[in-house]
């Protein structure tokens, strides 16, 4: 039977999960759905203990609050975190036809599901084999007996998947080298033969409240230098503003005309 | 401490052995393993073999292992039963992960050798540097100058062997699991490589890339679905083994029917997207135009055989002791699969697309037999899955070859008036249209002939299917028909469109599909009888 301890944790936790799996689909932000799922996660792990699976229930936080929640903020931060989705229908009246299709598959699942009677003493013989097993061979060498025993087939067929996801990766995102890499000798020598920026690019502004990559340096007559910030900034339009630094200068101008008029 | 050990100890006796480790015919899973060390070794090739030698050496590779693994099924059909597990003494039941019987080696076989014809043709260089169909470069942005320099610096992309081979290897893997689990990584293990191979077509790239992400992401949701549906079936049986899950069909209390129903359909989701039946064909026409033309035909053959291999393990051997629970839904899954995928191949103008919706109608036919649920559908619907296969292979080969301007000429307009300048394939693609139409001395005919009579022999429902599985097929013929009235009794457009002259591979792929298509068609008895043969399930 379910101990009042883990009955009291389920009513407290599974609320929450259920929140936070709907804040997945309804965030507008993709950030904050990627932190829904990643409390579903956590939540769904400490479950897994309470069902006396410890070892599941630390995998389930390490590999998917751990691993696979980073790579998707990792993805989110590539894509850039302002943006979001899209809500243009393609398809006229798509959005009405999908949602009374998914209550109707919802509905369904939920009084069907629901509907399943389990019988109590199966149940109970499940639990009861899994502590004794826990209380045995211990949890881990349980789950490691199962893998390299009765699955090891299937254990060992996941490393094709595995491959083939390297090696789709490679094929997709890899860019092979085709011409020989220029040194750093042949940029110089190509600077002075082609007489441009012979010394180099200017650096970025340097000034008494910003020295970051994105602010430009001044040319003399007080211009922005284009050269001084990378161009991939410019082409996302990320590139601070110098108005702030002449307003600076400015009002020193001011205050010493006003000195040299007193 | 040891005295706190002690107690523990002297329990040990009580609780099941410590470790057993599976047991394994090696002989049975022999060409299993060959082709993943093929794969394998391709991978290797690609790390290490110089770049001019790479596809030649590639293709031999994948070739070579192919044709080893398909000679090694002959030594494993003397190996029949169930093997990758181990028997559990205490509930005597067996736990095994592969089901080696007559239609998993026969479906190896048939995706082993049409898998073959499928590299052959995927190999078609046309005197350049790589394959034909396939883009130097998958990592450079389509039209940009990085592509442009890595056609000029003879770059090629001699990874889709390996991957291809890697998709033979779940392909064959899928029809054999005996288990929810085991059939859920070889799905996803077929899926992964055609995924890729999908988004790398040489030219027309965008298309080929979203065909390739629009695959992915239907992929990854049908996937989910089976995940789910095995989840609740391992709720509802407590095992993943299709033997545990029959027996606990017909000995599980009815209150439990909440987890069998909705767990057996949402499985069948899974699989049947793959076969692309209505409706869940969505992503078929899509990713048939955009993938690079071989592949299609490849995905065509090989991807329809191992999931109907399959659909039919999990209907015979899975839920066969439930089946009047699921088989209605089914049923009208055919139906609506075959009038769908003949009628909306009626108003297609672009070849590709019209081979898709075609092959839709085709999965529908192949359903009823599979609706059939005796040993003549199951053998009807293993001959028919090599009758289509040859058949799709040769047609999509040709596709590949006429041309306009360099590019592929897929659009009905372009075809008109092929067969004055170029009959021979003009009239092999003539053929294999009729051969798909259903029109006798084809194997059309025959696997036609041959599902729809096991179809009206097991019932009333059988009968129903059968008489609009004909229909259909009456609509297929003028679709056909009008594709090679087309090509025979039009006039050619202004711009002139070619067939390109092969190398000997794809010639030689396009001649044994045709061939068979005809052998089949003329002498159908040898498979039709070896099929039958093969059509008893081991459990």
């Amino acid at each position: 039977m379910t101990s009042s301890a883990e009955a009291a944790g389920f009513w407290i936790l599974a609320p929450i999960a259920v929140i936070a799996a709907l804040g997945l689909l309804f965030a507008r932000k993709a950030v904050h759905a990627a932190l829904g799922v990643a409390l579903v996660m956590v939540i769904l792990g400490i479950f897994y203990i309470m069902q006396n699976a410890d070892f599941l229930g630390v995998v389930q936080v390490f590999v998917y609050t751990g691993a696979v929640m980073m790579l998707f903020l990792f993805v989110l931060m590539l894509v850039g975190v302002d943006s979001s989705d899209s809500v243009v229908e393609t398809i006229k009246g798509q959005r009405w036809a999908s949602l009374l299709l998914v209550v109707g598959l919802a509905g369904l699942l939920f009084f069907t599901i629901g509907a399943t009677v389990v019988d109590e003493k199966t149940v109970q013989a499940g639990i009861d084999k899994v502590v004794a097993t826990n209380a045995d061979p211990g949890n881990i060498t349980g789950v490691a007996e199962l893998i390299f025993g009765q699955y090891v087939w299937i254990f060992e067929v996941t490393s094709a998947l595995l491959i083939t996801a390297a090696l789709g990766a490679m094929v997709l995102a890899h860019r092979e080298r085709l011409t020989p890499r220029i040194t750093q000798a042949e940029w110089a020598a190509k600077r002075v033969r082609d007489n441009r920026d012979v010394a180099g690019l200017p650096a970025p502004g340097v000034y008494a409240r910003h020295n970051a990559v994105d602010t430009p340096a001044l040319l003399p007559d007080g211009t922005p230098s284009s050269k001084s910030v990378s161009r991939v900034l410019v082409a996302r339009d990320q590139v601070a503003t110098t108005d702030s630094l002449r307003d600076v200068e400015r009002h020193m101008e001011r205050e010493i005309e006003e000195g040299g008029a007193k | 401490m040891t005295a706190a050990v002690l107690p523990a100890l002297s329990n040990l006796s009580t609780l099941p052995a410590a470790f057993q480790a599976s047991e394994v015919n090696y002989v049975a899973v022999m060409p299993l393993f060959i082709v993943f060390v093929t794969a394998l070794i391709g991978v290797l090739v690609e790390a290490f073999m110089p770049r001019e030698r790479r596809h030649r050496v590639q293709v031999s590779v994948a070739v070579g292992g192919l044709l080893a693994a398909a000679v090694s099924i002959f030594w494993a059909s003397s190996n029949l039963g169930l093997t990758m597990g181990l028997s559990d003494g205490s509930t005597n039941r067996s736990l095994f992960a592969l089901a080696i019987d007559g239609p998993a080696l026969f479906l190896q076989g048939a995706i082993l050798l049409m898998g073959i014809l499928g590299v052959l043709t995927m190999a078609e260089r046309f005197g350049g540097v790589g394959p034909d169909a396939f883009t130097p470069s998958g990592a450079s942005t389509p039209g940009s100058p990085v592509e442009t320099a890595a056609t000029r610096a003879g770059a090629l992309t001699s990874e889709v062997f390996p991957l291809t081979v890697f998709a033979i290897f779940g392909m064959m893997l899928f029809p054999t699991t005996n288990d929810l689990i085991g059939m859920f990584v070889a799905l996803e293990v077929l899926s992964l490589p055609l995924y890729i191979l999908t988004g790398l077509a040489r030219r027309r790239r965008l298309l080929s890339q979203e065909a390739s992400l629009k695959y992915f992401l239907l992929g990854a949701f049908s996937s989910a679905f089976f995940l789910f549906g095995t989840a609740l079936l391992y709720g509802y049986a407590g095992s993943v083994y299709f033997g545990d899950l029959s027996s606990a069909i017909s000995t599980a209390p009815l209150a439990m029917n909440g987890l069998l129903l909705p767990g057996a359909f949402l499985v069948f989701v899974g699989l049947l997207f793959k076969v692309g039946a209505v409706p869940f064909h969505a992503w078929t026409p899509d990713v048939y135009q955009g993938a690079p033309t071989p592949v299609t035909g490849f995905m065509a053959a090989c991807t329809k055989a191992a999931a109907f291999g399959a659909i039919l393990r999990l209907a015979y051997v899975g839920l066969d002791t439930a089946r009047w629970e699921w088989s209605n839904a089914l049923v009208i899954v055919a139906l609506l699969t075959m009038v769908v995928g003949s009628v909306l191949s009626v108003t297609q103008t672009d070849m590709k697309r019209l081979l898709a919706y075609s092959s839709i109608a085709h999965a529908g036919f192949i359903l009823v037999g599979v609706l059939a649920f005796d040993r003549t559908g199951v053998g009807a619907v293993l001959f028919y899955i090599v009758a289509y296969g040859f058949s799709t292979i040769a047609a999509f080969a040709i596709v590949s070859l006429v041309r306009q301007n360099g590019a592929e000429a897929t659009h009905l307009s372009q075809w008109a008036g092929l067969g004055k300048a170029h009959p021979v394939a003009a009239s092999a693609f003539a053929f294999l249209m009729l051969a798909f139409a259903g029109i006798p001395l084809t194997s059309g005919f025959v696997s036609k002939f041959a599902v729809f009579s096991a179809a009206v022999g097991s019932g009333a429902t059988g009968t129903v299917l059968a008489v609009v599985g004909v229909l259909c097929s009456a609509i297929t013929v003028f679709v056909y028909a009008r594709v090679i009235v087309l090509m025979f009794f039009s006039e050619a457009p202004a711009e002139k469109v070619e067939v390109v002259t092969p190398s000997a591979m794809t010639t030689f792929s396009i001649a044994i599909g045709t061939l068979t298509t005809l052998a089949l068609g003329v002498v159908p008895a040898s498979l039709l009888d070896l099929a039958d043969r093969a059509s008893q399930f081991v459990r």
